[in-house]
């Protein structure tokens, strides 16, 4: 019965670096809208996928505002994909050039929201993909049965 | 109380003005930090502020100012941050820069130098839990080879070097001393400065050493150049991560005093005397948004860092007294939205820093918000800085806004709320007990969560992002990386490891772990860390190698 539980979020940021201002602040939001939030920090890029298997969350939220994001976003989605959970939501936030955001698409990544989002716009994104998602699994399992 | 011709105060009959022209009406306004202000101020407002605390540059509490004179003799140093890719793109930036005008004192060369997030946080480009960040941020740097690429053929004894690193302060500088020494410059040559900021990691939220052990290895960095290398800064005390991080300017000078009161005693506990290493200590503070209270904190910390310094820990000498202070604008004020307005932003954060008297400035680029500088837009924040210096006549009048009635009234104001946050501090059992129990980080996250939410319900003005926003955003061109970057610098690093006489640098790396037990299992500054750091260093031992060392001996997470 997974439409009726709380929205799963995992918010993360790699250990070096340290702007998690945004990050710590989008968490709060999310969880004074009803969602649980997972805030955890990442070494190597598979962390943030086991992590997410674990928790078993409905978003991947990946935080970056120094570069790189091209690498971990087409490496965590790779890895969930292999591993049948190419259902998540990724989403990105940070410092995420205009130039990047065709290449993002192409790899995977559902939305990015830059520096300045509005938090309601991240919640109400975040609410009716997930809603969205959770349907189609529900009516895929129906299917099997 | 002034007095008018007919006995009545000034105070009232301006009361009585206001009154007759908007009756009924009440103004309400605080600063960013939440001081409560009038809509005027005059000579009562600072009758109760003693000669010492408003005085003259150059004199005790130095609030106007360190020296007699501001920037006549001496203009403010161009600090301004640099550093990408690998050492041969950065060298390239820096010698642009240098070219357009860019001086430290006297015409010396500058080099205020971001390095990568990987040499930052202390491994080497391939340990896998730094994959797809070598070059990111700042300049890959992971051995005394890269550095002497980094600084070839450059007068090192006529330039300051600013090594923008927190935990592996002491390695970076290690590094840099070995380059020099290949290229013929002896340590006691070196000028800049090494941020030994490690103390700063809970609002700088990164893997680091433990609290305790942080303290121990700052004091290690102070003790090693107070003894050999007499002119190198030491420490950079960083308000600057702090705002950045969400604080406001009084949680900023506050956290960042209680941090130097911290140092200054596990220094004394080592057996250094105040009055040698404090001369060396200077400040990074954020210049943002709320254009008086940034003035009126950079007066306010003067005054205070005179009066810590001779009340509490004895010093006399005025090189002891003396706030050396680089201002910083604040990124965090810039938008992605509308970028171009963020020229005019720096430009005020950077006048903002110039009529408080500090001693260097960094004006961030204004596409901060959209990528790591480009050499248009890092040339643009250099130009700012040379139109307020070389364009206004603002530096021939040294604190020109000294006596005003307001900004004064809130250097008072300001200094009274930070010796209150102190004073909650050491209730709490100082700087390093506050960082243990997770509370300094609370305050901040807890400023910039509420920051945020004024900025939602308009109460904070935006402009571009909460009040005339467009939909159209305006393009400007984005920096972007050379490919292969990650290739080359694992390459590098892994050809180095081929090269050297292996059994050398494994018996240094012995060495410095043995040295480091010494110092880590001591309370009394027993040890001595440097020495063993830069033989490795002359072994050519990669960063990672030594900061792997430093890390298993004093402990290595997320405090």
């Amino acid at each position: 019965m997974k439409s009726k539980e709380k929205i799963k979020v995992l918010l993360t940021k790699a250990y070096l670096d340290a702007h998690d201002r945004g990050m710590r602040y989008v968490a709060q939001r999310l969880m004074e809208a009803g969602m649980e939030v997972v805030l955890t920090r990442y070494g190597a890029i598979p962390e943030i996928v086991t992590t997410a298997l674990q928790e078993d969350v409905d978003v991947v939220g990946i935080s970056c505002s120094t570069g790189g994001h091209l690498i971990v976003c087409s490496k965590v989605i790779e890895l969930l994909r292999k591993h049948n959970a190419k259902g998540k939501l990724v989403i990105l936030g940070g410092i995420i050039p205009d130039d990047d955001r065709a290449e993002l698409q192409e790899i995977g990544v559902a939305k990015s929201f830059g520096p300045g989002s509005d938090p309601q716009h991240i919640i109400d994104y975040i609410r009716s993909h997930v809603a969205k998602a959770r349907e189609q699994a529900s009516s895929s399992a129906a299917r099997q049965l | 109380m002034a007095e008018s011709e007919q006995g009545e105060a000034l105070e009232e009959r301006w009361q009585r003005a206001f009154d007759r022209k908007y009756p009924g009406k009440e103004f309400k306004a605080t600063t960013r930090s939440g001081i409560a202000l009038k809509p005027v101020y005059g000579a009562e407002d600072i009758e109760g502020i003693s000669q010492e605390d408003i005085g003259l540059p150059g004199l005790y509490s130095y609030t106007r100012g360190i020296y007699p004179v501001q920037y006549q003799f001496q203009a403010f140093k161009n600090q301004l941050v640099h550093g990408y890719g690998l050492p041969e793109h950065t060298r390239e930036r820096m010698d642009l820069l240098t070219k357009e005008g860019m001086t430290g004192y006297f015409g010396e060369r500058i080099h205020n130098l971001a390095y990568d997030l990987v040499s930052q946080n202390g491994y080497d480009p391939d340990d896998p839990a730094v994959e797809g960040k070598a070059g990111l941020g700042g300049v890959a740097v992971y051995s005394a080879r890269d550095m002497e690429a980094l600084f070839h053929d450059m007068p090192l004894d006529r330039s300051a070097v600013v090594h923008i690193v927190r935990e592996p302060s002491m390695v970076m500088l290690a590094m840099y001393i070995v380059a020099a020494e290949r290229m013929g410059f002896a340590q006691e040559q070196l000028r800049g400065n090494s941020m030994n900021a490690c103390y700063s990691r809970p609002f700088w939220d990164t893997v680091g050493f433990p609290p305790k052990n942080t303290l121990k290895l700052m004091v290690e960095l102070v003790k090693y150049c107070t003894n050999e290398m007499p002119s190198w800064n030491t420490t950079n005390f960083t308000g600057y991560v702090k705002e950045e991080a969400g604080a406001t300017a009084i949680q900023e000078v506050a956290f960042t005093l209680a941090a130097h009161i911290a140092l200054v005693g596990e220094c004394m506990k080592a057996g250094l005397t105040p009055s040698d290493f404090i001369p060396r200590f200077s400040f990074q503070m954020a210049h943002g948004n709320d254009f008086f209270e940034e003035i009126a904190k950079i007066r306010a910390l003067r005054r205070m860092w005179a009066k810590i310094n001779k009340e509490r820990f004895g010093c006399e000498d005025a090189r002891s007294l003396q706030a050396r202070i680089y201002s910083q604008t604040a990124g965090s004020a810039l938008t992605a939205q509308q970028p171009l307005n963020n020229v005019v932003r720096a430009a005020l954060h950077t006048l903002g820093a110039v009529l408080a008297g500090t001693n260097a400035v960094q004006t961030a680029s204004y596409d901060e918000a959209l990528s790591i500088p480009s050499e248009e837009a890092a040339t643009l924040a250099l130009r700012t800085q040379q139109i307020v210096l070389e364009e206004t006549n603002i530096p021939n009048v040294s604190d020109p806004l000294g006596g005003s009635y307001y900004v004064e009234w809130l250097t008072s104001r300001f200094e009274q709320e930070v010796y209150g946050l102190l004073s909650k501090i050491e209730e709490r059992g100082g700087y390093v007990r506050c960082w243990e129990s997770g509370w300094l980080k609370a305050e901040v996250v807890k400023s910039a969560y509420e920051w945020r939410e004024r900025v939602n319900r308009c109460e904070e003005i935006v402009i571009g992002l909460n009040k005339y926003a467009v939909e159209e955003q305006q393009r400007v061109p984005a920096f972007s990386y050379s490919p292969n970057l990650q290739r080359i610098a694992i390459e590098r690093v892994q050809r180095l490891r081929e090269q050297r006489d292996n059994a050398k640098t494994m018996a240094a790396l012995e060495k410095l772990s043995e040295e480091a037990r010494s110092v880590e299992v001591s309370n009394e500054g027993k040890g001595y860390l440097m020495p063993a750091i830069i033989e490795a260093a002359r072994a050519d031992a990669t960063l990672g190698e030594m900061m792997a060392v430093l890390r298993q001996v004093f402990g290595w997470g997320y405090w």
